[in-house]
C-alpha cells in the first residue's frame, strides 16, 4: 500500500548494493581489458567507484526521506532467486528502521571513504586493484544491511571476507602481510562455517531463511534448537566482530593502506557482527544462554580492548584497540536486552571512528599532550603490565586451542594422500618425478583427440606465455615475475597446511549436533 | 672481559653513528645527508662504503638514466664530457684492434648487456636475436654494420664468428660442502648473523617471528606518549625492563620455546655481561664481536638508529628513562639466540651455534647442498620442478623426528649440481651484441682476434654499475648545470639594483627578504614580472635572530638552526588595550582543547567514557566528514571561521627587549635581547643580504612555513632554518627590532643609516598555499597604509600566479586552470586531509645562487634555486661570505642530499608509500604494525625530483673563494669530496668558473646556442608538466 503513493518504487533498493558491486566489476574488466590502468586510468576507476557509491548515498537518502513521509514497507521481495520442492530462497530485502538506518550510516562512510582514497591512492601501483576491493566491501556491507534473508547475508559476508583478505595483502611484496591477510581470512572461515550451519539448520527446521520465517519459527521451535541455530550465527558475528577469543586476527590486520584500515578495522565491518545480532532479536530472545554467551564474550573483549588498549604504541593498534572494546560493549549491551541502544551506539560510534582512523596519519599533530598515565592500579601491577603488553597471550592460546590440532590432523591426512591416495590412483611418486626429469623423456604426451587438443592448447597457452613474459627480455619484468612467483610459492605454502581447517571445524560442528 | 666490550661497546656507538639513519623523532624532522656518516670521504667512495656497509646502491638505477637518455633530458656530449671526466675509464685510449674505449663505453652506458638467461631459448627461437640486429641498434650503427648487405648475410655469420672465438662447452662445477660451509659461516659477523646463517638455510626469517615481539617491548619503551601504560621500572634502562617482564611471561612457552627456561636462569642482570655471554654460546671468535653486533643493529636500521639517537640525546621531551645501546643489543641478542635455537631445533635438531651446525652440516653435505641451491645467495636460478622437489625434501625433514638421512638428498642434490652448469654462452652473446653497436661484422670480429675480443669485453667489464652510476650522474648534473651557466652569463647585466644607492627614483618600492627556500624562487619571481619597481631578497630564514619563542597559549619551542640552541625567550602577549580579549580568547582555547582531548583521547580510555566521547563525537564527525569531502577548502574556511567567531583574535605584541644585560646561555635563556644585541642582529643580517643603502620606504620580512592536515612528515615542509618549524616569528621579531628608534640610532653609529621613512613589516608565507599572513600592521605610519595595500594586493596577486605555477606539477590537478582557480585549488589542498600531496616541498631543489639577486632577476629558474642574497661589492675581502657559506652550505647540502638518495633508492633510503604509514610512538612511521622504523623522505615528496648534488653557484672572485676554501675543512669537505658542486660567477662579467675536485677552477665555455626569451613566466611554463630549462623573460627596465 506504501508503494502505490511512494515517488520511488523500493524494488529499486536492490540498487543500492547492486551499484558498487557493478562497479567493482567495471572496474575489473576495465582494468584487465584497457583503460583503467595505471594512473592514467585513475580518473575513469575513481568516476566509476565514487559514482556508485554516490548514486547509492543518494538513493538511499532519498529512500530514508520516503520512509519518513509514507512509511516503512518492511520485508520485500523482488523474486525468487531458486526454488526446489518445498524450499524457496527469494531475492528480499527487509527495509526497517534497522537496515534502513545501518545502510545509510555505511553508504555515507563508504563515500567519505571511497573520495579519500581517490587522493590518497593517486599514483599507487595497486590503485585499481584498492577500488575493486573497496567496491566489493561496499557493496557486500550494504547487502547486509538491506537482506531479507539470511542466505543474502552469506553472500555478503563472502564479499567482505574476500575484499578484506585483498586489502589487508595489499602490500603483498611484504612477507607479513601477506601472512596477516591469510590469517584474517582462515579465522572468518571459522564464522562462515558457523553461517553455513545455522543456514542449513533454518532451511531443515524451517524450510526457509526470511528474517520473518526466522523469527515466527523461533517462538515456535524448542529452546535447544533455536539455541543451536543462534549459535551458528553468533559465530560468525562473534569472528567478524572480532571478539574474544577470535580476536588476534583484526589485530594483525592493519598492515593495509589507511583508508581501508578505517572502514574494516575502525568504522564499518567490525559493526557487522553487532549488525547481524541486532538483526535476529526475535531469535535471539528466545535463546537466552546463548545470549549470555554473546554478553560473556563480549565482556572479556571489553576487559581485551579495555586493557590491552592502555599499552598500544602505535596509532592504528591503539584506534583498534578502543573499537574493539566499543564493539565489546555493543554485544554486553545487546545481551542484556537493549538492542535499540546497541543499534545507536554502533552508528554513533561508527562515524566517529571512520574520522579517527582516517585522520591517523595526523594523530600525534592532533594530541595536545601526551597520553595520559594509565589508572594507578594498572600500572602498580607488573605482571598487569605484560599482560597487556602481550594482548593476554589471546593468540599463542587460540593457536594452541585450534590450530594446533588442525595442523596435526593435516599432517595425518597428508600421509594418507601421499602414501594411500596417490597410490590408488596412480600418481607418480616424487622419486619417480626426479627419474623422468632425467632421462630426456618429454614432459607432455598427447593420447587421443582430448589429448592433442589439450597439448594443442597447451602449446598456445605457452606460446602466449612467451610472447607476454619472455618479450620484455627477462629483465624488470621477469625478475618482478619471479618474485610473485617466490609469493605465490610462499601463499601456496601456507594454504597448504590449514586447508584442513574448514574439515576439522565441520567435523567439530557436527559432533556437536 | 667486561670492561674490554665496555670500550668495544663505546667505540662501536660512535662507528653505529655513521652507519645508521640519524633521524631525529619525526616531529623534529630536519633535512639531513642521509649518508652524513660517510660525509668525511669522497663522494663516490662514500657510496661504495655505504653499499658495503648497508647494501644499498647510492645510483639512480640504469634503466632510469637511460630513460632520461632518450627524453633528451642527458645528451650525447654530456655522456662525453662525464665520460672524460672519469680520468680511469681512460676514453681516449685506443684498444687493440684501433677501437676506441669511448665508443665500447658509451655502448656500454646506453645498452643492457646483460644475457637473457632465463629467456635465452625463446630469444633465440622466436626473436631471432641470431638473426636478426639487436632492436635497440641506432640507425647509424645499423648501416655501419650491414653496409648494405642483407641481415641473413651478416648477423649469423657474426654469431658464428663470436662464438668461434670465445665459446667454451658449459662445466659443472663439483659442491664443495666443506669449503661452502666454511665460507658461509665466515660470513657470520660480517655479513650475516645468525639469523642470516638460517634464512640461507631454511628460507625462513627468524627476525619475522621476534620482530612483532620486540617492537612491543622497544616501542613502549621509546614511546614518547602514544600510550598510556609503561614498563614499571624504566629507569634500570631497557633490558632490565625486558627481563623483569620476561621473567614469567608465559609468552615463550605457548610457542614451545622451552630453551627460554634455562636461557632466563642463566641470564646475568647486567646487558653488558648478557652481550659477552650470548656471544660466547654463539661461538663467535671474540675479534668477530664488534662486528657482529653492527650487523645485528642493521638489520633493524630504524629501530636501531632510533635508539641510538636516544642515547645522545638524553632527556629529550622530558622523557627521563635512560636509552642504551647496550641494553637494546643485548635484549636483541638473547631473543636472536632463543627464537634460533628453537628454530633450529626444530630444522636441524641441533643447537644454534656456529659449531653445532658446522658439525649438523658436516654430516649432511647434500642437504646443504639443496638448501643453499633454494635459499642461499642463488635463490632463484632453480627450474621450477626442481625447486619444488627440493622444496618437499626440506617440508617433510621439518617435520620428522629423527635426524635426516643425507642419502635421501643426494639425488636432488645431483640435479641441482647439474642444472645450475651454465652454458659459456655470455661471453659470445655479449661480444655479438657490442659488436653490432660498433659495427662491426664477422670479418671485423675475426681480424680482431681472441685477444682483441677479450680486449673489448674486458673493457665493457670495467664499466661497473658503481662507474655507470657515477658516469650517468655526472651526465645528469652537466646537463642542468650547463643551462644554469647559460642563463646566469646570458642575464648578466640585465637585473635591475646592481649597484645599490642612487637617486630616489629608482629606490625600490618596497623591498621584500624571502627565505632562500627553492620554493620562493617562483613567487619572487612573479612579484618582479609584474611589479617591476619591487625588489626581492633572501636569506636564511631565522633572519639571524636565534630565539626560544612561546606564542599566545601556546609552548615555547626552538626557532634557530638545529645545530644552535637558543639563548634568548621571546613571549607573545596580547596588546594592553586587548587585554581582556585576550582573557577571552585563552579561555576559549583552553575550554577548546580540554574537549578536543576529552574526545580523542577520551574515545580511547574507559569503555564507559569512551562511548559516551564517540556518541558525541559523531554529532561532529557527521557533518564534519561530508564537508570535508565535498569542499575541503570550504571546511578549512568554516572551521577557521568558526574558530575565530568563537575565541576572537586578539591583538597581541612580542616582548623582546631586555632591560638589562644579564648573561644568556642556551641552559639559562634570558628573556629578550638588550639594544645592543638587537642592533647587532640587525646589523649583521642586513650586512649579509648587502642591504645597507638605498632602503625603500617599505622592508618586508617574509617568514614562511607549511600547513597540512594528516601528514607525518609535517615539518620536513617547513622552514629548515627554523628547525622544521614557521619561521613567521623571526620575521616579525626581526622587523619590530629594526623599527625601534633605539636601534636605528645604534646603527647608525655603525654608518647604517637606515632612513626615518622606511618601515620594517613582517609576514609569513604559508607555502602550502600561496597566502600571506601579516604581523602587527595596526603600528603601521598613516603614511605606508597606502603602500602596504598596494603590495598586500601584489602579494595576492602573485600567490595566484605562483599557484598557477606550481600547479602544472601536481598531476592530480589540472594544466587549464586561471591563477585564480589555482589559488583555490592549492587552499583545498591545504585543507584536504585525504591529500598524500598537500604540496612538494623541496623536490625542485637543484642549484642554489648566492649572491645579488640582480644577476638571477629576470630569468626563470624553475623553482629549483635557493636564492641567497649577498653583495660582494661591500665585502671585498669575503670576510661575510666566509660565514654564510659555512651555515648555508650544510643546509642546503642536507637537503639536497636527503632529496637525493631518498630518490635513487626509495626503499632502502626513503621510507616507501605514505599511504601504508602508521605513527609508532610520535616517533616515526613504520608500514603496519610491526616492522622496522621508516626513516628518509616517503615515495609521494620525491616523485618528480631530479637527483643530482646541489650546485652552488657564489657571485665572487676566483681568488676570494679559493682563500676562504682553503681557511675551512668543513667546506673542504663538502666541495672536495664533491657532496656538492662549486662554481663562482665573476661580479663583473659573464665569466663563470666551476670548481673541479682535485684539479681546482675550469673556466666554463658558453656554448653557441641562445636562450629562449619569453615575456612572462606563464607563458614558458604554459601547458608543460615536466622540469623546464631556464629562459629569460622581458621585463620592463627600472627607471
Amino acid at each position: 500500500m506504501t508503494e502505490m503513493t511512494a515517488f520511488l518504487s523500493w524494488s529499486w533498493i536492490a540498487l543500492i548494493p547492486g551499484l558498487p558491486l557493478l562497479a567493482a566489476l567495471a572496474v575489473t574488466v576495465l582494468h584487465l581489458f584497457g583503460p583503467a590502468r595505471g594512473e592514467a586510468g585513475e580518473a575513469l576507476t575513481a568516476r566509476l567507484s565514487v559514482g556508485a557509491v554516490s548514486v547509492s548515498l543518494l538513493l538511499m537518502l532519498a529512500f530514508g526521506a520516503q520512509a519518513l513521509g509514507w512509511g516503512l514497507p518492511g520485508q520485500i521481495a523482488l523474486g525468487t532467486w531458486f526454488a526446489s520442492g518445498a524450499w524457496a530462497l527469494p531475492v528480499s530485502f527487509t527495509l526497517d528502521g534497522l537496515g534502513l538506518g545501518f545502510a545509510a550510516v555505511t553508504a555515507f562512510i563508504s563515500w567519505v571513504t571511497l573520495r579519500f582514497s581517490v587522493n590518497y591512492m593517486h599514483r599507487e601501483a595497486g590503485f585499481h586493484r584498492f577500488f575493486i576491493g573497496m567496491n566489493l566491501f561496499v557493496g557486500g556491507m550494504l547487502l547486509l544491511t538491506l537482506a531479507g534473508n539470511a542466505a543474502a547475508v552469506f553472500v555478503a559476508w563472502e564479499l567482505m571476507g574476500l575484499s578484506s583478505w585483498m586489502l589487508i595483502g595489499y602490500a603483498f611484496e611484504r612477507p607479513t602481510a601477506t601472512l596477516n591477510a591469510q590469517r584474517a581470512f582462515l579465522t572468518n572461515r571459522l564464522g562462515d562455517a558457523g553461517l553455513v550451519l545455522a543456514l542449513a539448520l533454518s532451511l531443515i527446521w524451517l524450510g526457509g531463511l526470511d528474517w520473518p520465517t526466522l523469527a515466527a519459527g523461533a517462538a515456535r521451535l524448542p529452546t535447544l534448537y533455536v539455541s543451536l541455530l543462534a549459535l551458528g550465527f553468533v559465530a560468525a558475528a562473534l569472528v567478524k566482530s572480532a571478539q574474544v577469543p577470535f580476536t588476534p586476527w583484526i589485530t594483525r590486520a592493519l598492515e593495509g593502506p589507511t583508508p581501508s584500515s578505517a572502514i574494516f578495522y575502525g568504522a564499518v565491518m567490525v559493526h557487522a557482527g553487532v549488525f547481524l545480532l541486532l538483526r535476529l532479536e526475535p531469535v535471539l530472545l528466545h535463546a537466552p544462554g546463548i545470549l549470555t554467551l554473546v554478553g560473556l564474550l563480549g565482556a572479556l573483549t571489553v576487559l581485551y580492548g579495555w586493557l590491552g588498549g592502555y599499552a598500544q604504541t602505535d596509532v592504528k593498534s591503539a584506534l583498534l584497540f578502543a573499537t574493539l572494546t566499543q564493539v565489546g560493549l555493543m554485544f554486553v549491551t545487546l545481551s542484556l536486552g537493549f538492542f535499540e541502544l546497541a543499534a545507536w551506539h554502533a552508528a554513533l560510534h561508527a562515524l566517529w571512528r571512520a574520522w579517527q582512523f582516517l585522520a591517523a596519519p595526523a594523530f600525534m599533530h592532533l594530541m595536545e599532550r601526551p597520553a595520559a598515565p594509565a589508572p594507578a592500579w594498572l600500572r602498580r601491577c607488573p605482571r598487569l603490565f605484560t599482560a597487556t603488553l602481550q594482548r593476554f597471550w589471546l593468540e599463542p592460546l587460540t593457536d594452541r586451542l585450534f590450530a594446533r590440532p588442525t595442523l596435526a590432523l593435516a599432517r595425518d591426512m597428508r600421509h594418507i594422500d601421499d602414501n594411500v591416495v596417490s597410490r590408488l590412483v596412480g600418481m607418480p611418486e616424487a622419486q619417480r618425478t626426479a627419474a623422468l626429469l632425467e632421462a630426456d623423456a618429454p614432459v607432455v604426451q598427447g593420447h587421443g583427440l582430448a589429448g592433442r587438443a589439450l597439448l594443442g592448447l597447451a602449446g598456445r597457452l605457452n606460446r602466449f606465455e612467451q610472447r607476454l613474459v619472455l618479450q620484455g627480455g627477462g629483465g624488470k619484468l621477469g625478475a618482478g615475475l619471479s618474485r610473485v612467483g617466490e609469493m605465490l610459492r610462499f601463499v601456496e605454502s601456507l594454504l597448504e597446511q590449514p586447508r584442513y581447517l574448514l574439515v576439522l571445524v565441520m567435523a567439530t560442528l557436527v559432533v556437536i549436533l | 672481559m667486561s670492561a674490554d666490550l665496555k670500550h668495544l661497546l663505546h667505540e662501536l656507538e660512535h662507528h653505529l653513528e655513521h652507519v645508521l639513519p640519524a633521524q631525529a623523532p619525526i616531529k623534529d624532522f630536519v633535512h639531513h645527508n642521509t649518508l652524513h656518516g660517510f660525509q668525511h670521504l669522497p663522494f663516490r667512495a662514500a657510496l661504495a662504503a655505504a653499499e658495503a656497509a648497508i647494501g644499498a646502491h647510492g645510483f639512480l638505477p640504469a634503466v632510469t638514466s637511460r630513460a632520461y637518455f632518450q627524453q633528451g633530458r642527458i645528451t650525447r656530449e654530456d655522456l662525453d664530457a662525464a665520460l672524460d671526466e672519469t680520468p680511469e675509464l681512460r676514453v681516449n685510449e685506443l684498444l687493440t684492434g684501433g677501437l676506441s674505449r669511448r665508443a665500447v663505453l658509451c655502448a656500454g652506458l646506453l645498452h643492457d648487456f646483460s644475457p637473457p638467461a632465463a629467456t635465452w631459448a625463446w630469444q633465440v627461437e622466436s626473436a631471432g636475436v641470431l638473426r636478426h640486429p639487436a632492436a635497440d641498434l641506432s640507425a647509424t650503427a645499423r648501416a655501419a654494420l650491414l653496409r648494405g648487405r642483407a641481415e641473413s648475410d651478416v648477423i649469423p655469420a657474426l654469431w658464428a664468428a663470436c662464438q668461434g672465438l670465445l665459446d667454451t662447452p658449459p662445466v659443472a662445477e663439483a659442491f664443495d660442502a666443506d669449503a661452502e660451509l666454511a665460507a658461509l659461516l665466515r660470513c657470520v659477523g660480517h655479513r650475516l648473523t645468525l639469523r642470516g646463517v638460517l634464512l640461507r638455510l631454511t628460507g625462513r626469517d627468524v627476525l619475522d617471528e621476534l620482530r612483532p615481539y620486540l617492537i612491543r617491548h622497544l616501542a613502549n619503551f621509546l614511546d614518547q606518549g602514544l600510550a598510556a601504560l609503561h614498563a614499571p621500572t624504566p629507569a634500570q634502562g631497557f633490558y632490565a625492563a625486558w627481563l623483569a617482564s620476561a621473567q614469567d611471561d608465559p609468552h615463550f612457552a605457548l610457542h614451545d620455546m622451552d630453551e627460554w627456561e634455562s636461557t632466563r636462569e642463566r641470564l646475568p642482570d647486567n646487558p653488558v655481561a648478557a652481550i659477552a655471554q650470548s656471544l660466547q654460546l654463539l661461538g663467535l671468535d671474540e675479534a668477530d664481536w664488534p662486528a657482529y653486533l653492527e650487523t645485528l643493529a642493521k638489520e633493524l636500521p630504524g629501530w636501531s638508529g632510533m635508539v641510538l639517537w636516544r642515547h645522545g640525546h638524553p632527556g629529550y621531551a622530558g622523557l627521563t628513562a635512560p636509552v642504551g645501546l647496550a641494553d637494546y643489543l643485548a635484549v636483541r641478542l638473547v631473543l636472536e639466540q632463543v627464537y634460533a635455537q628453537h628454530f633450529a631445533g626444530r630444522h636441524f635438531k641441533t643447537e644454534a651455534s656456529l659449531s653445532g651446525l658446522r658439525g649438523y652440516f658436516h654430516r649432511h653435505p647434500s642437504e646443504l647442498q639443496v638448501r643453499l641451491a633454494l635459499y642461499g645467495t642463488q635463490q632463484g636460478a632453480l627450474p621450477e620442478s626442481l625447486a619444488d622437489q627440493a622444496h618437499r625434501l626440506v617440508r617433510e625433514a621439518t617435520g620428522r623426528n629423527g635426524e635426516e638421512v643425507d642419502a635421501d638428498w643426494r639425488p636432488v642434490a645431483r640435479l641441482i649440481e647439474a642444472a645450475l652448469a651454465q652454458p659459456a654462452t655470455n661471453a659470445s652473446w655479449r661480444l655479438f651484441r657490442l659488436a653490432q653497436h660498433l659495427g662491426l661484422d664477422a670479418d671485423a670480429v675475426q681480424t680482431l682476434g681472441a685477444t682483441g675480443a677479450a680486449a673489448l669485453l674486458e673493457c665493457l667489464a670495467e664499466l661497473t654499475p658503481e662507474r655507470q652510476g657515477w658516469v650517468w650522474l655526472q651526465a645528469y648534473e652537466r646537463h642542468y648545470r650547463e643551462q644554469v651557466f647559460a642563463a646566469l652569463a646570458a642575464n648578466h647585466g640585465r637585473g635591475a639594483w646592481v649597484e645599490r644607492g642612487g637617486t630616489s627614483q629608482t629606490t625600490p618600492q618596497a623591498q621584500l627578504v624571502f627565505c632562500m627556500d627553492d620554493r620562493e624562487e617562483g613567487l619572487r619571481r612573479h612579484l618582479e614580472e609584474r611589479h617591476p619597481r619591487i625588489e626581492t631578497l633572501g636569506a636564511a630564514a631565522h633572519f639571524s635572530v636565534f630565539i626560544r619563542y612561546t606564542g599566545l597559549g601556546e609552548v615555547p619551542t626552538d626557532l634557530c638552526p638545529v645545530v644552535a640552541r637558543p639563548a634568548h625567550t621571546i613571549v607573545e602577549s596580547a596588546a594592553p588595550e586587548t587585554e581582556a580579549r585576550a582573557q577571552g580568547y585563552l579561555q576559549a582555547q583552553g575550554l577548546r582543547r580540554r574537549w578536543k582531548t576529552r574526545l580523542l583521547e577520551g574515545s580511547r580510555r574507559t569503555p564507559w567514557g569512551a562511548a559516551l566521547a564517540s556518541g558525541l563525537g559523531a554529532l561532529v564527525t557527521l557533518p564534519g566528514l561530508a564537508l570535508k569531502s565535498l569542499a575541503p577548502a570550504a571546511a578549512g574556511q568554516v572551521t577557521a571561521g568558526l574558530r575565530q567567531r568563537l575565541e576572537g583574535t586578539p591583538s597581541t605584541r612580542l616582548t623582546f627587549t631586555a632591560l638589562e644585560a644579564t648573561p644568556a646561555t642556551p641552559d639559562a635563556p634570558r628573556a629578550g635581547f638588550t639594544d645592543m644585541e638587537q642592533a647587532d642582529r640587525v646589523f649583521g643580517f642586513l650586512r649579509n643580504i648587502g642591504l645597507t643603502s638605498g632602503f625603500a620606504p617599505l622592508v618586508v620580512i617574509v617568514g614562511h612555513g607549511s600547513n597540512s592536515l594528516n601528514n607525518p612528515h609535517m615539518s620536513a615542509y617547513d622552514c629548515g632554518a627554523c628547525s622544521g618549524r614557521h619561521s613567521g616569528a623571526n620575521a616579525r621579531l626581526f622587523a619590530a627590532m629594526a623599527n625601534r628608534p633605539e636601534v636605528r640610532a645604534l646603527l647608525r653609529e655603525r654608518s647604517l643609516d637606515i632612513p626615518a621613512a622606511t618601515w620594517f613589516m613582517g609576514c609569513e608565507h604559508n607555502t602550502c598555499d600561496d597566502r600571506v599572513t601579516w604581523y602587527d600592521t595596526e603600528q603601521l605610519p598613516s603614511t605606508h597604509v597606502q603602500p602596504l595595500r598596494d603590495l598586500q594586493v601584489a602579494l595576492v596577486e602573485a600567490g595566484q600566479l605562483h599557484a598557477q605555477e606550481r600547479s602544472r606539477r601536481f598531476m592530480s590537478a589540472s594544466l587549464d586552470m586561471t591563477p585564480k582557480q589555482a589559488f583555490r585549488h592549492v587552499l583545498g589542498r591545504r585543507h584536504d586531509f585525504s591529500q598524500a600531496r598537500p604540496e612538494l616541498g623541496h623536490a625542485t631543489n637543484a642549484s642554489a645562487f648566492i649572491g645579488r639577486r640582480a644577476a638571477t632577476r629576470g630569468a626563470f629558474f624553475d623553482r629549483r634555486m635557493f636564492l641567497i642574497s649577498y653583495d660582494s661589492a661591500i665585502d671585498p675581502e669575503g670576510t661575510v661570505l666566509e660565514p654564510l657559506l659555512l651555515a648555508n652550505g650544510p643546509v642546503g647540502a642536507g637537503i639536497s642530499l636527503e632529496y637525493y638518495f631518498s630518490t635513487v633508492n626509495n626503499e632502502r633510503y626513503g621510507c616507501g608509500t605514505k599511504v601504508m604509514h602508521n605513527v609508532a610512538g610520535l616517533f616515526g612511521v613504520m608500514d603496519g604494525a610491526a616492522s622496522d622504523l621508516r626513516t628518509g623522505l616517503p615515495r609521494q615528496m620525491i616523485e618528480i625530483h631530479e637527483a643530482m648534488r646541489l650546485l652552488v653557484i657564489v657571485e665572487h672572485r676566483l681568488d676570494v673563494l679559493t682563500a676562504i676554501y682553503q681557511r675551512q675543512p668543513p667546506l673542504q669537505e663538502l666541495i672536495g669530496n664533491g657532496w656538492i658542486q662549486l662554481a663562482a660567477k665573476d661580479p663583473d662579467s659573464e665569466a663563470i668558473h666551476r670548481f673541479v675536485p682535485g684539479a681546482g677552477w675550469v673556466a666554463w665555455q658558453a656554448p653557441e646556442s641562445e636562450l629562449p626569451r619569453v615575456r612572462a613566466s606563464t607563458d614558458w611554463v604554459r601547458g608543460q608538466r615536466e622540469p623546464l630549462p631556464p629562459a629569460l623573460i622581458e621585463m620592463e627596465p627600472v627607471a
